[in-house]
């Protein structure tokens, strides 16, 4: 099965926001998706300067291509089990 | 390319065991109009206050006398006749090497009853012919004079006689170490690290010469400064998305051709140099750290990191020291801050409006201010070679 790929950005307003604690996923991710995720940083997805709403909606994380606004470790982690229930 | 060569100058001493206080003189001094160097060392007759007071006299009278230009002769007989008489030995001496330097051209040195200096060039004692002279009034105090042209990796060292005569009368030095026991130390320092820095060198002999004295404790004054001239080591930041989107290309351009270290610091500045150069850059997962976004690597540049954040962090550890047993972003570019002379910084100062949020932290500097911060210690405390340009 094709790994899911977890796209975390690292820009600064990102990074501050808390996509520093989503990088856990990297060295102690939870043993049930541990072998079925693939992780890669981005120094700057640049969704900050495209989105279109008033306020900051970082940290971004993209889950094969799916963006989730204001992510956090149980968000990211919780979209990823959804996607390995529907497979 | 500027022809000018960077000199960096570096000194060491320990006192005589025993004594409070210094009674060698090192002094060196900058004259950035003129583009030169002064360093002197003077060496006090005896040891402790006495010598100490002997010693700065001369260096200082000594500063002042090179840098108006006066007449060698009048200068030092102005220098004897000036320092008071020891009552013991009845007569009034401190001993002298001074190094004069130009950046472009020549150095002169003069030297009097200072061991001889040692001159390296291409790793090699080079030995340089000089003239001797006297003056009437002083018959028995000789002045030696030498001139040389400067290439880069040349170095000079000059030394007190505590480390040439370091160990005296031990069974393993009965003659001291020598000046020659000091060169042959130096080419084998230098064949080790052949970069090293003119302080370390310095620290390097004067430990040396300690090392041969009974249970390291020093019989004399041991002194020692070297210069060490090199090309400047030129190091390029760029940060920040130029205001205008024109200028992207000016600024790629600029990181392929520039003739020295690049950092480039920046999430969104390394994205667009990734675009306009067509060049890959990824992550290095080496620098992870939970406080520091990670580094990356890219062709052609030395450092890509994340921009204020990591600016921040290196402003903090030029103000406190660079953290130890670390590998962060910050640290590999505080460092190599560090290691270079000369300092290009290209800022560009569009505003990224996703960091204005007033729910992020109050630390998020605007990127104009944290580099003018940064800038201004590198210039002040560390003496670096700084251009700056907002585009």
């Amino acid at each position: 099965m094709e790994k899911i790929k977890v796209k975390i950005c690292c820009g600064t307003s990102c990074f501050v926001m808390g996509a520093s604690q989503i990088q856990i996923l990297e060295i102690d991710p939870p043993a049930d998706i541990k072998d079925k995720i693939e992780i890669e940083e981005s120094r700057c997805m640049e969704h900050c300067h495209t989105n279109v709403s008033k306020y900051n909606r970082g940290p971004f994380v993209e889950v094969n291509g799916e963006v989730i606004e204001e992510a956090n470790f149980e968000k990211v982690v919780n979209k990823i089990r959804e996607i390995l229930n529907k497979d | 390319m500027d022809s000018s060569l960077f000199i960096d100058i570096g000194s060491y001493q320990v006192q005589k065991n025993g004594e409070d206080c210094f009674g060698d003189t090192v002094y060196a001094k900058k004259i950035p109009e003129e583009q030169r160097i002064i360093g002197i060392l003077s060496d006090g007759l005896g040891s402790g206050v006495k010598a100490n007071i002997l010693s700065s006299m001369t260096t200082r009278m000594a500063m002042k006398f090179m840098e108006d230009n006066t007449d060698l002769q009048v200068a030092s007989e102005t220098m004897m006749d000036a320092l008071p008489i020891c009552q013991i030995r009845k007569i009034s001496y401190a001993t002298f090497s001074i190094v004069d330097t130009e950046l472009e051209g020549k150095t002169r040195i003069f030297e009097m009853d200072n061991p001889r200096y040692i001159f390296i060039r291409n790793n090699h004692l080079f030995d340089i012919k000089g003239r001797e002279f006297s003056s009437p009034k002083w018959k028995d105090r000789k002045i030696f004079v030498s001139q040389v042209n400067n290439l880069p990796e040349d170095r000079i060292i000059v030394m007190s006689d505590g480390v040439t005569q370091a160990g005296i009368g031990n069974r393993k030095y009965p003659l001291g170490w020598g000046r020659d026991g000091c060169i042959n130390f130096v080419l084998k320092t230098l064949e080790q690290d052949p970069h090293i820095s003119s302080f370390t060198l310095s620290k390097k002999i004067v430990n040396e010469a300690l090392d041969k004295e009974n249970g390291r404790k020093a019989g004399d004054d041991i002194s020692c400064m070297c210069l060490y001239f090199r090309n400047p080591r030129k190091l390029l930041i760029v940060t920040g998305p130029p205001f205008d989107e024109e200028k992207d290309k000016e600024i790629a351009e600029l990181v392929s051709t520039y003739d020295g270290r690049i950092a480039i610091c920046g999430g969104t500045t390394a994205n667009i140099i990734e675009r306009e150069l067509c060049v890959k850059c990824e992550i290095d997962k080496t620098s992870f750290d939970s406080k520091i976004p990670m580094a990356s690597t890219m062709e052609g540049v030395d450092l890509v990191t994340e921009g204020i954040l990591t600016l921040t962090d290196v402003y903090r550890m030029l103000k406190e020291g660079i953290d130890k047993n670390s590998n962060t972003a910050s640290v590999r570019l505080a460092k190599m801050l560090l290691e270079s002379d000369k300092i290009d910084f290209v800022v560009g100062t569009k505003i990224n409006v996703a960091h204005q949020d007033p729910s992020l932290p109050m630390e998020l500097e605007i990127r104009r201010n944290i580099v003018k911060k940064i800038f201004r210690l590198l210039q002040s405390k560390y003496l670096k070679e700084i251009s700056v340009r907002y585009v």
